[in-house]
């Protein structure tokens, strides 16, 4: 008994046994691969996979239901190997890999890249783990245990994610291994599905091909535009992705506020901070505040809460997920916090000015006199 | 040296004269093409066509439309533009040229 699967050749469909779906699937990964850099690689293709698809048609009408091994095997014969096909091309194709690669040692020589396909914010772990041989959990624990102790690498990774490249093409993903690149190896790589080989912009800009000079700067603002979608992207991350750096960040300048009100320094952000304080510290003095109406201070308290508590609820609805294997998060949740927690920012900070204005204002703030850090209890 | 390999370079040499050759008679399936090219037993493997004809076709020497078959789908239907005409007109000229020379050199 074998498994068979459906497949759709060249408009028509197809039951194939699983071990010749996975040849023919190789066959033409291969070719794909050689014709990539040929004009019209695409219509190609077509072509082959038309005339596949006409040849195994034969084979159903002598009455097979299944598409073998043997069929499969058939059809490649008829319509040559890749080395048939393109000759001396290929062989000297060949010699082009053994001699950059004469040494065995250096064939397989590792290079660092970011892992596409192995990625939960910029693939950084994952390119790590591939390069290390390490397991990516363990990495991304290690990671994350560092974010928590050392604020530092936050930066640092957001730095590594902008300098190290991702690997976009089967031999980038071969090297970041450290996989020897060798045809069957990339045949592989694309069966198993790491590499899409379509006509996008990414192989377009990766392809061998020589480029002309309106080609090169189209592809500089490419390039240009992608690093600024990488930056927003990272501010976005920060928010949405990894509520971790982001609780971090929050703590962070709630700590700067409190270091700022100590030392009593910038008046503007000392309002914001002292007012942040009042609302967090009820038991302080609320004389200069208790003036206006109950709802404007129910407000403020809401919104204070919903400040800090969106990114706190993302970063347990996240780590739950991890554990448990919830599902992620709907996109329209995303947005809807992202948005709520934006607009609960800046009424906190708007109602913290608002209210810590007149207390600045009031006290004629100085550092010996009469002042409300006092009142709040900490030690 | 290899005699194989030098008669496979010099079938490869006379690939696209013979496929223009073939379209100048009478416009072609892909399949048909294949089948005569074979007889000549001028290609072994039907994968060296494709790129072939689409090569021709992207230098405006080839045009095709797809024709309805009475079995499966629509397939590629070859013939030879004007362009391809002028074309052929060059080749059979370079071709009387070897001709001549290597009779030449044979008979002298």
């Amino acid at each position: 008994m074998k498994k068979t699967l459906t497949v759709n050749l060249g408009g028509t469909v197809f039951h194939i046994d699983e071990d010749a779906y996975q040849l023919l699937e190789k066959y033409l990964s291969n070719l794909r691969i050689h014709f990539q850099k040929e004009e019209g690689s695409d219509e190609i293709m077509n072509d082959f996979e038309q005339r596949i698809s006409e040849l195994l048609n034969d084979r159903i009408r002598l009455g097979y239901e299944v598409i073998t091994l043997e069929h499969v095997e058939d059809v490649i014969k008829r319509m040559g190997k890749p080395e048939e096909i393109f000759g001396d091309d290929y062989t000297e194709e060949r010699k082009e890999e053994f001699k950059t690669k004469a040494d065995p040692q250096t064939a397989a020589k590792k290079r660092l890249f970011r892992n596409p396909d192995d990625r939960i914010i910029g693939g950084v772990a994952g390119g790590l783990s591939a390069y290390l041989g390490w397991d990516p959990t363990a990495v991304r624990i290690a990671m994350l245990l560092l974010m928590f102790f050392y604020f530092i690498s936050i930066p640092i990774y957001l730095l590594l994610w902008l300098i190290i490249p991702v690997a976009r093409t089967a031999t980038e993903k071969l090297q970041m291994r450290g996989e020897s690149v060798t045809l069957e190896n990339i045949g592989k790589t694309v069966t198993d599905g790491f590499e899409n080989v379509s006509n996008n912009v990414n192989d377009y800009i990766n392809s061998g091909k020589p480029r002309s000079a309106v080609q090169k700067i189209a592809d500089g603002f490419v390039a240009v535009v992608g690093f600024l979608i990488k930056v927003v992207g990272i501010f976005f991350a920060i928010i949405l992705i990894p509520p971790v750096g982001f609780a971090l960040i929050i703590l962070v300048i709630v700590l700067f506020a409190i270091f700022i009100g100590l030392i009593g320094g910038s008046i503007g952000l000392l309002g914001g901070g002292l007012g942040l304080l009042y609302s967090l510290f009820p038991f302080a003095d609320w004389s200069s505040v208790s003036a206006y109406p109950e709802t404007t201070l129910i407000i403020a308290t809401i919104t204070m809460i919903l400040a800090i508590g969106i990114p706190l609820f993302s970063l347990a609805y996240l780590l739950c997920g991890k554990l448990f294997k919830w599902k992620p998060m709907p996109t329209a949740a995303k947005w809807i916090l992202l948005i709520l927690w934006f607009v609960s920012v800046a009424t906190t900070i708007v109602m913290g000015i608002n209210f810590g204005w007149p207390i600045i204002d009031n006290q004629g703030w100085h550092w010996n006199s009469y002042h409300p850090i006092r009142h709040i209890r900490f030690w | 040296m290899n005699a194989e390999n030098v008669k496979s370079q010099m079938r490869k040499g006379i690939l696209e004269y013979c496929i223009l050759l073939l379209l100048k008679k009478e416009p072609a399936y892909t399949s048909d093409i294949i089948q005569k090219l074979q007889e000549a037993k001028l290609i072994v493997v039907e994968g060296t066509l494709y790129p072939l004809l689409t090569r021709l076709k992207n230098s405006g020497l080839l045009g095709y439309q797809w024709v309805e078959s009475n079995q499966g789908p629509p397939r590629k239907y070859y013939r030879l533009t004007e362009e391809g005409e002028a074309f052929l007109g060059e080749l059979e000229n370079a071709w009387q040229d070897l001709n001549n020379t290597i009779n030449h050199i044979r008979n002298n």
